[in-house]
């Protein structure tokens, strides 16, 4: 759905999309393989636009919450309370106003809202698996209330944010507006030729976990190299490292890695994506439902450090049923879990019972609307902008 | 789908990433991960990332007398955690989530052992269902109620008689609101004639609830208060006295009967605060755990002058791993201004819990991967020579000569949480290899 007015000076856009899909997963934990279903993604995208654009916004509901309480099955992901299981996001995944303009030669903006610090790469969501990385919480800071102002000129993108360290305490759980400030972030990008772009970040988050504070504080980095063409057989690709420190005042007490390779290509009439991952991740004392961890940790929680290196496959196609966009897929991800600390509370091997996890999906996403832009950068901060189509839904498909 | 069925064809000598894995200084496991990483892509990995984080705790051979093993009670299907005995039997509790070929064994079991022979030997076990953690264990005063703590979800205290100290059997699980999000530390302590259990909630809203166990089927909630920063950890109680280890928030003295300011256990009245020194001036906190009033048995002007505050910080790495944190001696003779006189410090480890000797003045400490120190704690800790201070001027016990013995380190792995001593012999709970029995130290 979209419109635009005669002037030209208004345009707005609304895409609905989900995935429907089965996962299953060899050993999930404690030697039991698991097989469930989930609508996941569920996810209703806004942007509008007023005055050519100096003024725009950005609403990003999510209904994971609704669909998701329970988490995706995911080996190797964490965070928020979930591990092995993807967590849901918040319902509201952006809400932003920006204002865009230009003086001279060079591009400024202001953003404003709940959304993404200026940190990292793409949200997993845009990307073309439907399984997340388990890098998420190194690569990506969102759902924030964050303030992102962004300056481009040329090929040259410069962006600077302050948001709120905390990390979302459930779907519907806004963020404590008391702590707004206490984090930041630098970024800049360098939009290349041929649509390669380039970004390096760096990101002071105060205690993402423990929401009162006091907790651990994270020093993070991000590099990536991002490649997104509207033609060609290799369309999409993404390498990128990203690392967190965690830290008790200036003390190092845990240094978290993360390297990923992604790529994408149309091999008619299928796409096919290919990802390498190698990502470190704490691990913390599970509950009684063994997918979950507190997400009120006291003393020392990290009881562990495992490197997860997953190797993921997926295959998709591409259809339309009236006004749907439609892209059944299926995804296959062989991971092998190790410890890197010894001795360790925590032995990969020892807790699922296997050296190694598979896990097998199969789906649709379908969609609803024209397909929008990449997630996570505002304002003139959106790079090789005229292409990003092409990932904004995943496979390219078309 | 096949388990284990992908082959690897690594590109590169096996030999060249155990050099760069040595290079890194990387963990065992570490270089069995880098073994087996997926080819090409993987060395890219191992090239950017580092393949892990070095574990490496700057932890020293331990040189001096040794606390000899008298024998050990094994334990390797839990994890273990607190220790409390009396006569002849031990209480343990168990921690976290332990796995072996995928059999998960969370920490819901209380052992009891015999402990009347050279090894302590499993006599029974108690399960505490619905619970993953049970971080707490004590037996009351008189000897009749065994007191034990669950946390994470279903916090709660569960209560059981000790009629026959080898066969508790349960009296009630208290839980309600104040208590569901998990009891870190339960401390069971008299005061005036009564018994209370002092339960040290974890957050959000981390809290103190004060519990009557004047009918222990019926616990009575006498005080529930939000403090600590950012949480409260541990209590002590002695004569009418509450202190709390208040992390951040440092360690604070309350009258509940005994201070003269009118409190009480409904209504404890702040005395007094201190903020202990961190083990590192760039630690970030202060992590005061656990404190313990010492007092003197033979008398004399510095009997009832100390208090000893443990402090938990972070290590470099991970729980049963590495640990950091000083023993901080903090001198109460005037409890409204209490000040930090002397510390103890390990390098490359962290205090946990205490148990004192009050007859022969010595304090015994858990010290995690350091196994347990015991301390020469009589006398005055406030006095020593320029050379035996700290840059900041508190006295360095280690330097005073005060650092009688230690134990376990060389013992393998060991991570010790709790220590108890029972008049004659050192209980010591080593969360990966069970019950230790250790002789005491010599003065």
């Amino acid at each position: 759905m979209s419109g635009r007015d005669s002037s030209d000076r208004a345009s707005a856009s609304v895409r609905i999309q989900a995935i429907g899909l089965v996962s299953r997963v060899d050993p999930a934990v404690g030697g039991r393989t698991l097989t469930e279903g989930y609508l996941a993604q569920p996810i209703i995208m806004a942007r509008g636009s007023v005055l050519g654009g100096a003024v725009s916004g950005i609403l990003t509901l999510d209904f994971e919450g609704l669909t998701l309480d329970r988490g995706q099955l995911t080996p190797g992901a964490y965070g928020e309370g979930y591990v092995d299981r993807r967590h849901p996001h918040t319902y509201l995944h952006e809400g932003l106003a920006v204002f865009s303009g230009a003086f001279r030669r060079t591009g400024v903006s202001l953003a404003g809202g709940k959304g993404f610090a200026a940190f990292g790469t793409d949200d997993p969501m845009m990307r073309p698996f439907a399984s997340y990385p388990a890098n998420h919480h190194l690569a990506q800071i969102l759902e924030r209330y964050v303030i992102v102002g962004a300056v481009r000129r040329g090929r040259f993108i410069a962006e600077a944010s302050v948001f709120n360290g905390d990390e979302p305490l459930g779907p519907g759980v806004p963020p404590d507006a008391s702590r707004f400030g206490d984090s930041w972030s630098l970024r800049g990008t360098l939009a290349a030729p041929f649509g390669l772009e380039l970004q390096g970040s760096y990101a002071s988050v105060a205690s993402p976990e423990l929401v009162t504070g006091d907790g651990l504080d994270q020093r993070k980095w991000s590099a990536a190299a991002r490649l997104d063409r509207p033609a060609g057989p290799v369309r999409y690709a993404l390498v990128e490292w990203a690392t967190t420190d965690a830290m008790s005042g200036d003390v190092l007490t845990n240094r978290f890695t993360s390297f990923l390779a992604e790529a994408s290509a149309d091999v008619k009439p299928v796409t096919l994506a290919l990802r390498y991952e190698s990502t470190t991740r704490p691990e913390e004392e599970r509950l009684l439902d063994p997918f979950r961890t507190s997400r009120s940790p006291t003393d020392l929680s990290i009881i562990g450090v495992t490197r997860w290196q997953t190797v993921t496959g997926a295959v998709s196609t591409s259809h339309r049923l009236g006004t749907l966009d439609l892209f059944p897929f299926a995804e296959v991800a062989y991971s092998r879990p190790n410890e890197t600390l010894t001795p360790s509370a925590f032995v990969p091997e020892d807790f699922y019972g296997a050296s190694s996890l598979w896990m097998l999906s199969a789906g649709v996403r379908v969609g609803f609307g024209p397909r929008h832009q990449r997630m996570g950068r505002y304002g003139v901060a959106m790079p090789n902008a005229t292409s990003g189509a092409h990932a904004a839904v995943g496979h390219s498909g078309h | 789908m096949p388990r284990g069925g992908f082959t690897f064809s690594s590109l590169i000598s096996m030999h060249r990433f155990v050099r760069f894995a040595r290079f890194a200084r990387l963990s065992r496991s570490a270089r069995r991960a880098c073994r087996t990483s997926f080819a090409g892509l993987a060395l890219t990995s191992v090239v950017l990332s580092g393949c892990g984080s070095d574990s490496a705790t700057g932890l020293r051979p331990f040189t001096g007398p040794a606390l000899s093993v008298v024998g050990k009670g094994s334990m390797t299907a839990r994890y273990m955690a607190e220790v409390w005995t009396r006569g002849n039997i031990a209480y343990t509790s168990t921690w976290g989530t332990r796995s072996a070929n995928g059999v998960l064994a969370v920490g819901n079991a209380v052992h009891i052992w015999r402990i009347n022979g050279a090894a302590p030997v499993l006599a029974d076990s108690l399960i505490v269902e619905n619970a993953t953690t049970l971080g707490d264990i004590q037996v009351s005063d008189d000897g009749t109620l065994l007191v034990v703590a669950t946390e994470r979800q279903n916090g709660s205290i569960v209560i059981y008689g000790l009629t026959d100290p080898l066969k508790p059997t349960r009296i009630t699980r208290y839980q309600t609101a104040n208590t569901t999000n998990g009891v870190h530390t339960a401390e069971v302590a008299r005061v005036n004639g009564t018994l209370y259990a002092f339960l040290s909630v974890d957050p959000p809203n981390a809290r103190l609830v004060i519990v009557d166990l004047t009918d222990p089927a019926n616990p009575r909630e006498v005080l529930t208060r939000i403090m600590g920063s950012p949480f409260i950890h541990d209590v002590y109680v002695r004569d009418g006295l509450l202190f709390t280890a208040l992390w951040n928030d440092g360690t604070t003295i309350w009258d509940i009967g005994g201070g003269g300011k009118g409190g009480s256990p409904s209504n404890p009245v702040q005395i007094g605060n201190v903020r202990t020194a961190a083990w590192s001036a760039s630690a970030g906190g202060i992590f005061a755990h656990n404190v313990r009033w010492f007092q003197d048995a033979t008398g004399g002007a510095n009997a009832k002058r100390f208090m000893f505050v443990g402090e938990e910080a972070p290590g470099a790495g991970s729980v049963l791993n590495s640990s950091n944190g000083d023993i901080h001696v903090v001198d109460i003779a005037d409890m409204a201004a209490p000040k930090e006189v002397a510390f103890y410090h390990v390098d490359g480890a962290g205090t946990h819990n205490f148990s004192v000797d009050e007859q022969r003045g010595i304090l015994y400490a858990a010290y995690y991967n350091a196994g347990v120190r015991a301390i020469d704690i009589r006398g005055d800790l406030s006095s020593c020579s320029a050379d035996q201070k700290s840059a900041d001027g508190r006295c360095d016990l280690r330097k005073m000569g005060r650092q009688l013995a230690g134990g376990l380190q060389s013992n393998g792995d060991v991570f010790v949480w709790g220590v108890h001593f029972d008049g004659n012999y050192l209980y010591a709970s080593d969360m990966y290899q069970g019950l230790w029995k250790l002789a005491a130290a010599d003065r």
